[in-house]
C-alpha cells in the first residue's frame, strides 16, 4: 500500500463515521447570522467581549514546525512602548491597537524622466515580534494582525496577496479585473476595499509637466477608475466606477485619491475638492450623503473612537501650546483637548495615539521632531511609545505609521 | 486600520436580504447536503467535530448572505470551506486546527500493524498537519480533484499544490514513523518543482 492510498482510506473512514447534524441546523445558521449582523452594527462592547472570550481559552500551539504563537499573543501588555526606537524595531502597542507596520517614502527617478514616489515598509513579523523590511508596493494589515493584504511591483497591481504575518509568505493571491493601488481591510476584516487606477497614482510623468517654483518637473495624472469591494473568503470582486473629483477645467488635487471605509463599514468615502469635501458611496456603488455618524469627522486620522462617540480632531494649539481637540461625534462640539500634535489612532474609547513633539523644542523646526505618544482623555498623562522620528540607514526617510487592531 | 461598527439606526429587517422563499430553499439545501458538507468539514478540521460544525456554520452564513444570487450553492459553500480553512488570518480557525491532545501513538512496526490501526495512526498524523497541508490532501485524496482544480479552488498555482502535497506526505511520514514501511506515493517519486508564492525576504 502506498502512503497516498492510506491517506485516502483514512480520510474516507473518518468521513463515514460522522453522525448527521442535528435537525434545525439551517435555523441555527440563520439565527447566528442575524445575531452577527446585529453585532457588527451594534457598538464595540459586544464585539470586544466576544473576542476576549475567544482569546481566553487558547490552547498552547503544538504540531507542525510552521506553527508558532504570534508575537502579539505572547505579549498582551496593555502598553508596549519602545521610547528608544525610531524607526521602531520591536512591536509597539497600546490598548486595542498596535503599530502593525510603518513605511518611508522615496522619490525614485526613472530613466524616461518620470519619477515614482515609492514606499518601503517595515512589517511586523509575528514570529519574532520585530518589524522586518519588506518589498511590497503597498500593504494593509487585517484586524488581529494575522494577515496583511499586499500589492506588488509597480502599481496598479493586478492581484492582491494575502500574506501570513507569521511565515511572511503569501497564502493566496486574489486576481482582480481592475488595477489596484490601495487596499484596506473592512472593520470586520471580511472584505477588502481596493481603489482602482488605470495608471500608477504615485508616478509623476515627464510628459505631463508641472511647474514647481518656476521649474518644470514631471507631473501627476488623474487616473482613478473607481473602487472594488473584495470578499476575502471567496475572492469575489465587485467593482464600481468612480473617477476622482475634477473641477470644470479639469483641475484635480492629487493623483492618489483613495477610498476608505467609513467607521461602520457600510459605506466608503474619498476626498473631493468642493463642499462637503468628501463623497460617500454605499457598497453597491451608489452615492449616498454623509452618514450622520461621520458628519463631524475631520481630516485628523484618528477619526471616530471605537464606540463612535468621540472624534479625534484637528490641531487646536494656540501660540506655543501643542494640543488637538476631541469632538463630540453627535454635536460636533469640542469636548476637550489633549496634548498631541496629530491624532493618529484610538487605542480604546478613552485613549488616543498621536504624534507629539518634545515640549521643550516644539517651536519652529522642532515641530517636526516628533514621536508616537499615548494620550488619555481628561488627563495630562503622556506615555512615550517610540523615539523621535529621524531617518536611518535602513529607512532613509521619515517613517509613517500603519495601525491595526491587536485582537480580531 | 479598521474601525469597529456602531448602530446605524436601521431596523434589522432592512438589512436581511433573504426572503421567505429564499429561507425555504436554504433550509432544503442544508437538510439535503449538510451531512456531505460536514464530512468534508470534519476532515478539514483534523477530526474536530465541534470545529467542523463551526466551520460549516460560518461557510453557510456566508452563503446565506447571497443565497438567491448563487447558481451552484454546493460548489460555493465548499469553496468557502476550503479557503476559510486555509486562510490563517482569522484567529479562531487557526487556533482550533492545532488543538491536538496527543501525538499519534507509536503502534509498532508497520508489518505488525493491522490496516485499521494504521488508518488510526494516519488520522492522528493528519490532525497534526497545518490547515493548509491538510486541506490540499483532502482535496486531492478525499475529493479526488485534479491538481489544476485544487489550484483553482485555493487560488494558488499548480506548482504550489504539487509541492504542498509532496511536503504534506513527507510530514506525515515524519509524524508517524510507522508509515515508513509504506511505498512512496506517485507524487513523491518524481522531483517536484516548488512554485511557492512570492516570499518576502528583503
Amino acid at each position: 500500500m502506498n502512503v497516498d492510498e492510506l491517506v485516502r482510506d483514512a480520510l474516507r473512514e473518518q468521513a463515514d463515521e460522522q453522525s448527521p447534524l442535528a435537525s434545525g441546523f439551517a435555523d441555527r445558521v440563520l439565527a447566528v447570522r442575524r445575531r452577527r449582523r446585529n453585532r457588527t452594527i451594534a457598538g464595540a462592547a459586544a464585539a470586544t467581549a466576544a473576542v476576549v472570550a475567544v482569546a481566553v481559552g487558547v490552547p498552547a500551539l503544538s504540531g507542525g514546525g510552521e506553527d508558532v504563537r504570534p508575537a502579539s499573543e505572547m505579549n498582551k501588555s496593555d502598553i508596549i512602548a519602545h521610547p528608544d526606537q525610531s524607526p521602531p524595531k520591536n512591536m509597539i502597542a497600546a490598548g486595542d491597537t498596535a503599530l502593525a507596520a510603518f513605511f518611508v517614502y522615496d522619490l525614485v527617478k526613472q530613466s524616461n524622466g518620470d519619477n515614482i514616489r515609492t514606499r518601503t515598509y517595515g512589517l511586523l513579523d509575528q514570529k519574532t515580534g520585530k518589524y522586518r523590511k519588506v518589498k511590497w508596493a503597498f500593504l494593509d494589515v487585517a484586524p488581529g494582525m494575522r494577515t496583511a493584504a499586499v500589492l506588488e511591483g509597480e502599481l496598479p497591481a493586478k492581484r492582491i496577496g494575502l500574506l501570513d504575518m507569521i511565515t511572511g509568505k503569501v497564502d493566496r493571491w486574489i486576481p482582480v479585473d481592475h488595477g489596484v493601488a490601495f487596499v484596506e481591510f473592512s472593520p470586520d476584516g471580511q472584505k477588502l476595499l481596493a481603489t482602482t487606477y488605470s495608471k500608477n497614482p504615485d508616478r509623476n510623468f515627464a510628459d505631463h509637466p508641472q511647474s514647481v517654483n518656476g521649474k518644470e518637473e514631471p507631473g501627476p495624472v488623474a487616473s482613478r477608475t473607481g473602487f472594488s469591494v473584495v470578499d476575502v473568503d471567496t475572492g469575489e470582486e465587485k467593482w464600481h466606477k468612480a473617477p476622482q473629483w475634477k473641477d470644470e477645467w479639469g483641475f484635480f488635487y492629487n493623483s492618489r485619491e483613495d477610498f476608505q471605509w467609513s467607521h461602520d463599514g457600510e459605506t466608503v468615502w474619498s476626498d473631493t475638492g468642493e463642499e462637503p469635501f468628501k463623497e460617500f458611496y454605499d457598497l453597491n456603488g451608489d452615492k449616498t450623503g454623509i452618514p450622520d455618524s461621520e458628519k463631524y469627522v475631520s481630516y485628523a486620522k484618528a477619526g471616530l473612537s471605537p464606540n463612535g462617540k468621540l472624534i479625534g480632531g484637528e490641531f487646536a494649539g494656540r501660540g506655543e501650546e501643542i494640543s488637538s481637540e476631541i469632538v463630540d461625534a453627535r454635536t460636533g462640539e469640542r469636548v476637550t483637548t489633549v496634548p498631541g500634535q496629530q491624532l493618529l489612532a484610538w487605542a480604546d474609547d478613552e485613549r488616543v495615539i498621536a504624534w507629539g513633539c518634545d515640549p521643550k523644542r516644539c517651536g519652529g523646526k522642532g515641530e517636526f521632531r516628533n514621536q508616537l505618544i499615548l494620550l488619555t482623555i481628561g488627563s495630562d498623562k503622556v506615555v512615550q511609545l517610540s523615539d523621535f522620528r529621524k531617518a536611518s540607514a535602513d529607512y532613509p526617510g521619515r517613517w509613517e505609521p500603519v495601525f491595526a487592531e491587536r485582537w480580531s | 486600520m479598521g474601525h469597529r461598527g456602531r448602530d446605524t439606526g436601521l431596523p434589522e429587517e432592512e438589512k436581511v436580504t433573504m426572503d421567505a422563499a429564499g429561507q425555504e430553499s436554504f433550509r432544503e439545501f442544508v437538510a439535503g447536503r449538510s451531512s456531505a458538507l460536514l464530512k468534508t468539514a470534519v476532515l478539514l478540521s483534523g477530526g474536530d467535530r465541534h470545529a467542523a460544525e463551526d466551520l460549516l456554520q460560518n461557510a453557510l452564513i456566508k452563503a446565506a448572505g447571497r443565497w438567491q444570487r448563487i447558481d451552484e450553492p454546493e460548489a460555493y459553500v465548499r469553496q468557502i470551506l476550503y479557503r476559510q480553512q486555509v486562510s490563517r488570518w482569522r484567529l479562531k480557525w487557526r487556533r482550533r486546527e492545532l488543538t491536538v491532545a496527543e501525538p499519534p501513538e507509536s503502534a509498532g512496526a508497520a508489518d505488525g500493524v493491522a490496516g485499521v490501526e494504521l488508518r488510526l495512526v494516519m488520522r492522528g498524523a493528519l490532525a497534526r498537519l497545518t490547515a493548509r497541508q491538510r486541506t490540499v490532501l483532502v482535496l486531492r485524496y478525499f475529493e479526488d480533484l485534479p491538481e489544476a482544480e485544487v489550484a483553482r479552488i485555493l487560488g494558488c498555482s499548480v506548482g504550489t499544490v504539487r509541492s504542498t502535497t509532496h511536503r504534506s506526505l513527507a510530514r506525515l511520514r515524519a509524524l508517524a514513523p510507522e508509515l515508513g514501511a509504506l511505498g512512496p506515493a506517485a507524487v513523491e517519486q518524481k522531483p517536484s518543482a516548488d512554485f511557492s508564492p512570492v516570499e518576502v525576504r528583503p
